[in-house]
């Protein structure tokens, strides 16, 4: 799997490490047993402080994404479905209500932006399809 | 045990003009401690006091506890040090100059210098005067690391170089905190590379230290709200929030920095004074600087409407 961070994006990087691993578990592209890299190669592979990712994979084993075994190293260990739902529509919210926002200042109603949502995910299926 | 301590540092260049006016801070071991500021702010004179080649007037610094004036050979084995304006001996080649350095300490690391000599690719037979400011740097970080200090100090390491070189000069030194368990103490004004590499964050002003937070805690505690200006809404009425450490105005409107995430600004500045129009976002460190360190008091509020 690649990890990829914006140093000053609006999340601070581990937040943003936490978040592409549990989107990866939810999609399908992590499964339990999956083994990740350690933290000194991701911290070299993305050059940031190791600390970053030892928060990161800290705050991931507290909540029981992963699990780190003595000497073997670091490996997925919820399910898909353990990812907890709730949380991950959390976070879409503060998603849609930016698009929202921005529809709502260029003055897209939103019967538009629901076809647009619909055309969109169209999209992503045929490419998915596609790959 | 921190790495280094500042307690209470002073050091005036002229009488009665302080450049350090009181600054405490620490860092931890394996810890990565970026330290910010305006030009002339302080941080080079800091870290000189660290390294022992400037003396504070009053307080004390000690690194690795020891006083890096009175024990200055140990303490400077122990360290790696790169400045932006270190100067190479210029008609020496470089495998002269990594001789000199190898000479000098005790735990030099001949295949690590071997590794760096390569990756760099720079011709061990050149002449430093030949080579590029982004070679020549990576040359100093070369005799700065093969010894594996405990504590590298950069003091504006990537200033004048290209991105590539600086991100080259970055995975050095991670690779380095990996290997050795180095903690990096560094001054830059590239905010993104801050962003990237420090644990923590110190941010000096007017002498003094106005924010020592770690990174995320800065990025997850801090908003910025932008406020369209007006008869009830001026930057004194915005100061006397809670949670407001900064106003700026700018022709017509107010920036200011809560320590507060942006809901709850948003909540403080709605219940407060039922303001409607505003934006409140979350702040890369680069607003930060530039709200919390780029000029005081209100600003001319001329120019186009």
């Amino acid at each position: 799997m690649q990890l990829h961070i914006v140093p000053g994006g609006e999340l601070p990087i581990y937040r943003q490490i936490m978040h592409q691993i549990t989107d990866a578990i939810a999609g399908g592209r992590l499964s339990r047993g999956d083994k990740l890299p350690s933290q000194r190669d991701l911290a070299e592979q993305l050059v940031i402080s190791p600390l970053t990712v030892k928060k990161a994979y800290d705050e991931l084993e507290r909540e029981g994404v992963i699990e780190t075994r003595r000497g073997r190293g670091t490996f997925i260990d919820a399910a898909a479905e353990a990812v907890d739902p709730a949380r991950q529509r959390r976070r879409l919210r503060g998603d849609v209500r930016r698009l929202l926002i921005q529809a709502h200042l260029a003055g897209v109603p939103l019967a538009d932006v629901r076809r647009l949502l619909s055309e969109v995910a169209k999209e992503i299926q045929a490419e998915r399809r596609g790959v | 045990m921190k790495i280094a301590q500042f307690q209470d540092i002073h050091r005036a260049y002229k009488k009665g003009v302080d450049v350090l006016a009181g600054v405490s801070f620490g860092v931890g071991p394996g810890e990565i401690v970026a330290l910010l500021g305006r030009n002339g702010a302080g941080k080079t004179t800091l870290i000189r006091i660290a390294m022992g080649m400037m003396e504070a007037q009053t307080g004390s610094v000690r690194v690795f506890g020891l006083d890096p004036r009175k024990d200055a050979v140990e303490v400077k084995r122990r360290v790696g040090y790169v400045s932006e304006d270190q100067i190479l001996p210029p008609f020496l080649k470089v495998s002269q100059v990594v001789e000199l350095h190898r000479g000098l300490f005790p735990t030099w690391d001949d295949d690590l210098a071997r590794r760096l000599g390569a990756r760099f690719a720079i011709d061990p037979e050149a002449k430093i005067k030949t080579l590029s400011k982004g070679q020549a740097r990576q040359v100093a970080l070369l005799c700065a690391v093969a010894h594996r200090p405990e504590l590298l100090i950069l003091d504006e390491p990537a200033g004048g170089l290209d991105p590539a070189a600086r991100r080259e000069f970055l995975e050095t030194s991670i690779r380095l905190l990996n290997e050795s368990g180095t903690s990096i103490l560094f001054s830059s004004h590239y905010m993104s590379d801050v962003e990237r590499m420090a644990d923590r964050v110190v941010m000096l002003e007017g002498g003094r230290v106005l924010i020592d937070s770690a990174l995320d805690d800065l990025r997850e505690s801090y908003s910025l709200a932008l406020i369209t200006a007006g008869p009830e809404v001026t930057r004194e009425r915005l100061l006397g929030l809670a949670g407001c450490l900064a106003v700026r105005q700018r022709a017509g409107s107010l920036h200011a920095i809560f320590q507060l995430d942006p809901e709850e600004a948003r909540e403080v500045l709605d219940s407060a004074l039922g303001i409607g129009d505003m934006r409140t976002t979350s702040i890369a460190l680069e607003e930060m600087f530039i709200e919390l360190l780029g000029g005081h008091g209100v600003e001319a509020t001329g120019g186009p409407p």
